[in-house]
């Protein structure tokens, strides 16, 4: 020992001194969607499905995830298992016509059992044989190791490499896809970028607020019913064609979790990327966007609202969103056409004509024209639209020269 | 309209630049909600009217005071189109893909995407704006897409007048200086974004009798991108391949090798039986030299990867009568006989007959042919050539003309649809 201690500092110590260095880091917040997201499903308790191609931080995200959660993270590797370690080991016993034979779990699933909580990251099952992925669907889905049945606050997340450079044979049967959240894991150059330069992002993860929960709930089954009572054709949709394969697709099942998820964002006052994110992982784009669509026509004002009170109506400043309010004021005196209606749909007009572009007004304008029986007067109200029938003229105009250069 | 845009606004025409505006949303009503979405920004700085990725409007001053309103309208359509199409996007991928990141590349794709717009979105009551990029005046074919446009555009004598040609980071994917950027005002939001997509997308596949074909085609398409087609073969071929009873699975027939460790304890082991794949490839007159000989090699390649041994693909060339069937132990060409109709049924029956039986069948073939009434013996994969200009023909020619699909037991795979397309 005294002859180490004398000798000048070993190559392997300047080299540990050399490695410190490099992992000195530091961390700024910063936005990020896609950890936001899986922090919801996660916290729904939901299985998710991450597909992300190798080497893109996914392990680095799920380490973050189990911090921000205090939960202890487990991390199996499916493709180094064998099915039996996950629907246990047959151990032959002393006479097993009577006593059975027992399904011995693995070590880690006891240590999770006794500790009562955890996050399980299997990673890698698109590169498992597919006996190895069947005995993992099972603790997934059933949260069965063996004889051993995981605790409720044990949570559990997937990932898989895309179809397209998966290795073997693997991808999800319909009914397994359906159960899945899934959720498409992509690097972020600029953060790389930086975090190679020594300052990773550290994600401000969602907070549920007590206070909303009963509104958060009543919101979504709001959204949720209200889109599928008028297109119920979107309840239930397999999946055809190679594409969706494997993907999401819209059933009773998949709603209900897409309810639960609605739930969570809207008590964790998500951004609607994050939604998104996490509706169309659920029940696929096409139901995903219908969803998102008629969550965006809840937020605008209702017609009715309007027409009571013209002055005092805030128009959305986005022309395609007012077009939608103005349209909808216009229906709803098409519907109930009374005289009071339609001046007080003359004012919205005027009022939309003073805050925004001219141009929206018009359609809206002549439609409203067009709804006025011979013994109502026209108001003083349409000598403000002045401006929108020149417009209108010289979209004619502009029509007829168009006619004529052909 | 925020009020910041209204204030800088004094020299702006914006009367002519929204008659313009309504007179585009009149003549295209599909696309209405999107020209409303876009956001106007006045902007010296820009060379007449550019788009970003955020859905604003960048608009000069001098060009709309110099622009006729009919051909403002077309600038509106065409500039809604590039955001409509996701060029930006899609001319990213260019850039990763192939290495193209040079600011005279980004020109390129911003002529291929504007080529794509020109070809077929003017005509019908919108007059094509003075200057705009035709394909046959760079003497490139129409009806093209972006991608297939950008290799045939090199910078030359024919595309010097066109050196200032900007739509914008909307065009192209490329920063400009004059662009708010991300954070800057009413810019929209990736989901926002889509959602304006899906709704045009939503009215033009309610009312597609009154829309052009380019349109509907983009409608299809803007959820649903063609596939591509060379990781569908390969996922398709590999599942059929490792699917149960065949490939790498355990098995309790032999003891595991862990099992000398753990006495007591019953382990699988794991046993390779490797897939026999059989292709049917369909000779008919119909399916071009090329087209066959890369989904061959592709086919072949992949039954090696997942296979491991070449002498268990074997490949069969079948018009009407099937041909022998010969194993694939070369790697020179593989002969191919036939050439008058087709009936992949003699294909089928011939490959199940075959000594030993295959485990995968796989059938590349345009689909002009009866198949088989009942699930083969074996999982199927059908590698289908696409044939949009001859259907699309045909179907306008005779409206009752139903393609033979294949069969739904049949995993089917579309060869041949542009692979970064959308």
């Amino acid at each position: 020992m005294p002859m180490t201690a004398l000798a000048p500092t070993s190559q392997l110590d300047v080299a540990a001194d050399l490695l410190a260095l490099l992992r000195d880091s530091t961390t700024e917040p910063r936005p990020d969607d896609q950890l936001e997201a899986l922090t919801l499903a996660v916290a729904a308790d939901l299985p998710v499905l991450l597909w992300g191609e190798p080497g893109i931080g996914k392990t680095a995200a799920l380490t973050q995830l189990a911090a921000a959660l205090d939960l202890p993270l487990t991390t199996v590797i499916a493709s180094v298992h064998e099915p039996s370690d996950f629907s246990g080991l047959p151990v032959v016993g002393d006479d097993p016509a009577t006593q059975g034979v027992p399904m011995a779990p693995p070590d880690w699933a006891v240590r999770l059992v006794r500790a009562g909580r955890g996050l399980v990251f299997l990673d890698e099952l698109s590169t498992a044989p597919p006996a190895v992925q069947a005995a993992l669907l099972r603790l997934v889905l059933e949260r069965r190791i063996g004889a051993l049945r995981l605790p409720p606050g044990v949570r559990i997340v997937a990932a898989a490499n895309p179809r397209s450079s998966a290795a073997d044979g693997w991808e999800l049967s319909p009914p397994l896809a359906n159960r899945f959240v899934h959720l498409q894991w992509t690097h972020d150059h600029d953060v790389v970028v930086r975090g190679l330069g020594g300052t990773w992002p550290r994600a401000t993860l969602p907070r549920l607020d007590p206070e909303k929960l009963p509104g958060a709930v009543d919101f979504a089954r709001r959204a949720v019913c209200g889109l599928l009572a008028a297109r119920p054709t979107l309840v239930h949709r397999l999946p055809t064609g190679e594409t969706q394969r494997g993907g999401p697709w819209p059933s009773p099942r998949s709603w209900d979790m897409t309810l639960s998820l609605v739930a969570f964002a809207t008590a964790a006052g998500s951004s609607r990327d994050v939604l998104s994110s996490l509706v169309r992982g659920t029940v696929g784009d096409g139901p995903g966007l219908e969803l998102l669509a008629s969550l965006d026509r809840l937020d605008l004002p209702d017609p009715e609202d309007v027409l009571a009170d013209p002055a005092g109506a805030v128009l959305p400043e986005r022309g395609d969103l007012r077009q939608a309010v103005l349209d909808g004021v216009v229906a709803a005196v098409r519907a109930r056409p009374e005289r009071a209606r339609w001046d007080s749909a003359w004012a919205v007009l005027v009022r939309a004509l003073e805050t925004g572009a001219p141009d929206l007004v018009v359609v809206p304008a002549t439609t409203l024209a067009s709804l006025r029986p011979e013994d109502w007067d026209v108001p003083a109200e349409i000598e403000k639209l002045a401006g929108t029938v020149a417009l209108s003229r010289r979209a004619d105009r502009a029509a007829v020269a168009a006619k004529g250069r052909r | 309209m925020s009020t910041h845009t209204t204030e800088e606004a004094v020299r702006l025409d914006r009367d002519k630049l929204f008659a313009a505006r309504l007179h585009a949303a009149r003549t295209r009503p599909y696309l209405a909600t999107a020209l409303f979405a876009l956001h106007i920004v006045k902007s010296d700085r820009v060379p007449t009217m550019g788009v970003d990725r955020y859905w604003r409007c960048y608009v000069s001053p001098a060009f709309v005071a110099r622009t006729p309103v009919e051909e403002l309208a077309g600038v509106w359509v065409h500039e809604v189109s590039h955001l409509l199409r996701d060029h930006h996007g899609r001319g990213d991928r260019l850039a990763r893909e192939r290495g193209l990141t040079g600011v005279g590349d980004r020109l390129r794709m911003n002529i291929a995407a504007d080529c794509e717009i020109n070809d077929d979105v003017y005509g019908d009551g919108l007059v094509r704006p003075k200057g705009a990029v035709q394909p046959h005046k760079l003497r490139l074919p129409a009806d093209r897409l972006m991608e297939e446009y950008v290799s045939g555009i090199s910078l030359g004598p024919l595309t010097l007048d066109l050196s200032w040609l900007d739509c914008g980071s909307g065009a192209d994917g490329l920063e400009r200086e004059w662009d708010l950027g991300p954070d800057g005002a009413d810019g929209l939001s990736e989901q926002e974004r889509d959602l304006v997509r899906f709704r045009v997308a939503q009215g033009i596949n309610a009312r597609p009798g009154s829309t052009p074909k380019g349109w509907r085609r983009w409608a299809e398409e803007a959820f649903h991108p063609p596939q591509p087609w060379r990781d569908l073969l390969g996922a398709a071929l590999r599942s059929a391949v490792s699917g149960g009873g065949a490939g790498d699975d355990y098995s309790y027939g032999r003891p595991a090798r862990r099992s000398a460790g753990l006495p007591g304890v019953v382990l699988p082991s794991l046993r390779r039986r490797p897939p026999r794949v059989c292709v049917i490839i369909d000779t008919s007159g119909s399916v071009s030299d090329d087209e066959l000989g890369s989904a061959l090699l592709e086919v072949a390649a992949i039954a090696r990867a997942v296979g491991g041994r070449r002498d268990l693909v074997h490949v069969m060339s079948c018009d009407a009568a099937a041909g022998a069937v010969r194993p694939l132990c070369r790697s020179e060409g593989i002969p191919l006989v036939g050439g008058g109709g087709t009936d992949l049924r003699t294909g089928f029956r011939k490959a199940l007959r075959s000594h030993p039986r295959p485990d995968v069948v796989v059938a590349l073939t345009d689909g002009g042919t009866p198949w088989p009434s009942a699930r083969p013996a074996c999982r199927t994969v059908v590698g289908l050539f696409s044939r949009p200009g001859v259907s699309q023909a045909r179907r306008e020619s005779n409206p009752e003309y139903v393609p033979k699909a294949p069969p739904a037991w049949a995993r089917v795979v579309e060869i041949g649809s542009a692979p970064t397309a959308r």
